[in-house]
Order: structure tokens, then C-alpha cells, then sequence
């Protein structure tokens, strides 16, 4: 009796999840058939969590302010790249997180390089990079191999609750390393720690959550 | 098949978005040779999208959704005046490579990493090579980053690296061919990672040439030949 009642609750609740995941996928499924209506509830849902990673990342206390810009750009291109959006790969939370994240990359490498070039003072050298896009470096595409591995979606709930459950000092770690925009190096250097630390609080913290680690 | 991996660290980098971009650059690949790594960090990605939900939201201003949606208006009307029936930007890039490909050399397209078929053209005869001694020649990528060297090198078939001490620490990655040093043998997407203080001679097989992009810590220490060679090209603007 009690253990059907167990049962039950759980089924519940991982139907819970995903019907929140559900409604943000079929929303952005509308936004590519150009639904305005659909895309201000993403943006109403999404854009304070994108003001806040950019907020939240290094150099943002320090004169840069691009939260908006991000706000901006970030959900240009989710009208854009709405098309391509496939629910069967991809959570749409995921999905603007990537978009998010390499729109940040793309931003502070435009600063950096304006600063590079304003300091060197190379005439007419604005226009000058290496010629990559972030998207080069930081692929977006989901290909079809890792598809056949996996046989689907990592239980977002799951991973929550596990994530609740980390130690502290891990989860500290890990909010650095995802919402900080800090490298292990940096993180190392900013707590004052040995590379090899963070390292290892970071590996432990991605096995409790039963994610990838080393081989 | 690929044996040597980025670690924990660099996938986790990676994933979040602050690997520096010459590291970056060698991860991605990596990831092109290797679904294993890809599929985690597909995973580790996933892991960055439940951190970003949890954030304390913070609110845009008011008129945020406003000016966003009359930028879009304005983008969408003047694509339309310039008949591009809404091409998407992110095929775009792909749009360009394909052309690019078929008017050079479309077998080898698909096998290197797209940032470096982006670099090459197609072609690694379109890049400027400096050489050393009979077998070996590089060609500087020019990142904007400035803490490292990023360089594609390229040993003929039995031809070897000249021999160097490694003042910091140096990424390579195997992109065509293989090579030996004292330890082992690595082969297409293998990711090397050499600290600082060991010394190697890397040998390309004999029976074929062997490309590798290789990212470097920098200050290089006087006494590499690395640092030797580069520095006449440091503050050059460098154009290919």
C-alpha cells in the first residue's frame, strides 16, 4: 500500500516536470511559426534569467554592463534559430541556455578585441579577427551519433534534486564554473586554492550527480 | 580510435563557456573526432541549463520586449527588401563552407574540426607555413587571446618535430596522420596535454604526413625554439 502510494507520487511528480518542460518546448515550437504571443511568455520567463547570468559573470562589476545587450541578442537569435529547434533533442531551457552562453562568448570577445585593438592602436585595425565565429568553436548542431547513445534526456528533476543535495563547497564550485563565466585556473586563483583542488571538487561533485568524469 | 582525452576540467570549461578560445579551439577538435566526448558534454551543457534555471531572476526594463520585437521588425523588413527569403544566420556559415569546399578540395572537408576547414579553405596549402629544417612547418593561428600561441603544425611522413623543452604547458591535438614520441603513439583526435619541464621529439609515422593544432602557454621560456622562431612574428599583424 504504502510502497503504490511511493509509486504514484513519483509518477506524479515526474509529470509535473515535464509538463513544464512540455509547455517551454511547444512554445518555442510556436515562436517558429512566428507567434509573438508565444515568444513574450519566453521572453517573460527567460530574459531576467539570461539579465542575471550576465550579471553574474566576470568583468560585469567592472564598467562592462552588457546585461541588456545579451537580453537582446540572446532572444534575436531565439526567434532566428526557433526553426531548427528540435524537442526530441533538446530541452528548450537547454537550448537558450547554449544560445545564451555563446552569445555571451561572442559579446566578450567583441569587447576584448575592441580593447586589444583601441590599445595597440593599429589603424584600421577594428575590423581585424581571426576569423572565427563563436559557433566554430562552440558548436550548436546536435548531431545524430550522440542521439543513438543516449536513449534520451538526462530526468531534469532528477538532476535537480541532486544538485539540492551536493555539499556546499561543491556547488559553490560548480555555480562558478557555469554562472561566474570563471575558468578552473581563474577560480583557483580567485579562492587561492591549488588548480588540482578545484579539480577534484568539481570531478566529485559531477559524480555525485552521476554525470561525466574522467575515464 | 581516439585514447587521449580532454579531462573533467577542460570538457567542464568548455561546456560553460570559459575555456580561453585557444584551448577551445583544440577541444572542439577533439569533439569532432570524438562522440563519446560529445555526448558529454551534451550532459555537462545540460548541467549548465539547471544552474541558469535557478538563478534569482532579475528584471529587464520595461520596455525590453518592446524594443526587441521592433528590432526584429525592422531586421525582418530589410531582409525581405533584399529578397533573401529569411535565411536562417546560423546556416549561413555552412552555406559559404559548401561552396568553398567544392571549389577546393571536397574530400578532405569533412575530416578536419570546422573551425580549421574555416582556416584552411579546404586547402592547408592556402595558409602561410614557416618552415624548420626539412620536415616540419607551422603556420600561426591568430587569436585574439594573448596568453597563448595557437599553431597547426605539419610533419612529413617519418620527419620529426625539432626537439624542445616545454617552458609551459602545450595542448596537441592530431588532426591528420599520426605520430610517436618516447611514450606512445597518437592518432587522428587524440588530445596530448604536455606540462611544463618535459622534453619530446614527436616522429610522424612512415607512411604519412601528420597535421596537428597545438595551443601553447605563454611567456614560452627563452630557450625553446618555439619562442625563438615566434617572436619575430609577435606583434605583427598576421594575414591569411
Amino acid at each position: 500500500m504504502s510502497a503504490a502510494s511511493h509509486q504514484n507520487f513519483g509518477q506524479k511528480s515526474k509529470r509535473v516536470v515535464n509538463e513544464a518542460t512540455v509547455k517551454w518546448s511547444n512554445l518555442l515550437l510556436k515562436v517558429a511559426e512566428h507567434d509573438r504571443a508565444a515568444f513574450e511568455q519566453l521572453f517573460v520567463k527567460f530574459s531576467p534569467l539570461i539579465k542575471a547570468f550576465a550579471n553574474k559573470q566576470a568583468g560585469a562589476d567592472k564598467g562592462v554592463n552588457m546585461s541588456e545587450e545579451l537580453v537582446q541578442e540572446t532572444m534575436v537569435k531565439v526567434w532566428q534559430k526557433a526553426p531548427s529547434f528540435n524537442p526530441e533533442k533538446a530541452s528548450a531551457s537547454t537550448w537558450i541556455f547554449t544560445i545564451a552562453r555563446n552569445t555571451r562568448i561572442d559579446l566578450l570577445r567583441k569587447n576584448a578585441r575592441h580593447f586589444v585593438n583601441k590599445a595597440t592602436s593599429i589603424p584600421g585595425n577594428d575590423q581585424q579577427d581571426d576569423g572565427f565565429d563563436v559557433h566554430d568553436i562552440w558548436i550548436e548542431n546536435e548531431d545524430e551519433d550522440i542521439f543513438n547513445q543516449l536513449v534520451k534526456q538526462r530526468n531534469s528533476e532528477a538532476l535537480h534534486e541532486a544538485m539540492k543535495a551536493l555539499p556546499e563547497e561543491q556547488s559553490f564550485i560548480l555555480k562558478k564554473v557555469y554562472l561566474e563565466d570563471k575558468s578552473h585556473s581563474e577560480i583557483a586563483k580567485e579562492l587561492q586554492m591549488p588548480l588540482g583542488t578545484v579539480k577534484s571538487r568539481v570531478r566529485l561533485a559531477l559524480n555525485k550527480l552521476s554525470l561525466s568524469v574522467d575515464r | 580510435m581516439v585514447k587521449y582525452h580532454p579531462d573533467t576540467r577542460f570538457l567542464t570549461d568548455y561546456a560553460a563557456g570559459s575555456l580561453p578560445e585557444s584551448q577551445a579551439l583544440c577541444v572542439a577538435a577533439h569533439l569532432h573526432y570524438c562522440s563519446g566526448c560529445r555526448a558529454k558534454i551534451r550532459e555537462l551543457t545540460q548541467l549548465g541549463a539547471e544552474f541558469f534555471l535557478t538563478q534569482e531572476p532579475e528584471a529587464v526594463s520595461d520596455d525590453s520586449f518592446d524594443r526587441l520585437w521592433q528590432n526584429l521588425q525592422k531586421q525582418e523588413t530589410s531582409a525581405a527588401r533584399q529578397t533573401h527569403p529569411q535565411q536562417e544566420s546560423a546556416t549561413t556559415p555552412d552555406t559559404t563552407k559548401a561552396t568553398k569546399t567544392t571549389t577546393n578540395s571536397p574530400k578532405s572537408a569533412q575530416e578536419l574540426p570546422q573551425a580549421i576547414e574555416k582556416l584552411t579553405r579546404g586547402n592547408i596549402n592556402s595558409l602561410k607555413w614557416r618552415n624548420i629544417g626539412k620536415s616540419f612547418r607551422f603556420s600561426n593561428i591568430p587569436l585574439g587571446e594573448q596568453s597563448r600561441e595557437t599553431t597547426l603544425f605539419h610533419i612529413k611522413a617519418g620527419g620529426n618535430v625539432p626537439k624542445h623543452h616545454h617552458g609551459g604547458d602545450e595542448i596537441t591535438v592530431v588532426l591528420k596522420g599520426s605520430f610517436s614520441d618516447q611514450e606512445d603513439h597518437y592518432h587522428v583526435g587524440d588530445y596530448i596535454v604536455r606540462t611544463s619541464g618535459e622534453s619530446h621529439t614527436p616522429v610522424a609515422s612512415q607512411d604519412e604526413d601528420c597535421l596537428c593544432l597545438a595551443s601553447l602557454d605563454a611567456p614560452i621560456v627563452m630557450n625553446n625554439w618555439f619562442y625563438r622562431v615566434l617572436a619575430p612574428f609577435f606583434n605583427r599583424p598576421t594575414a591569411w
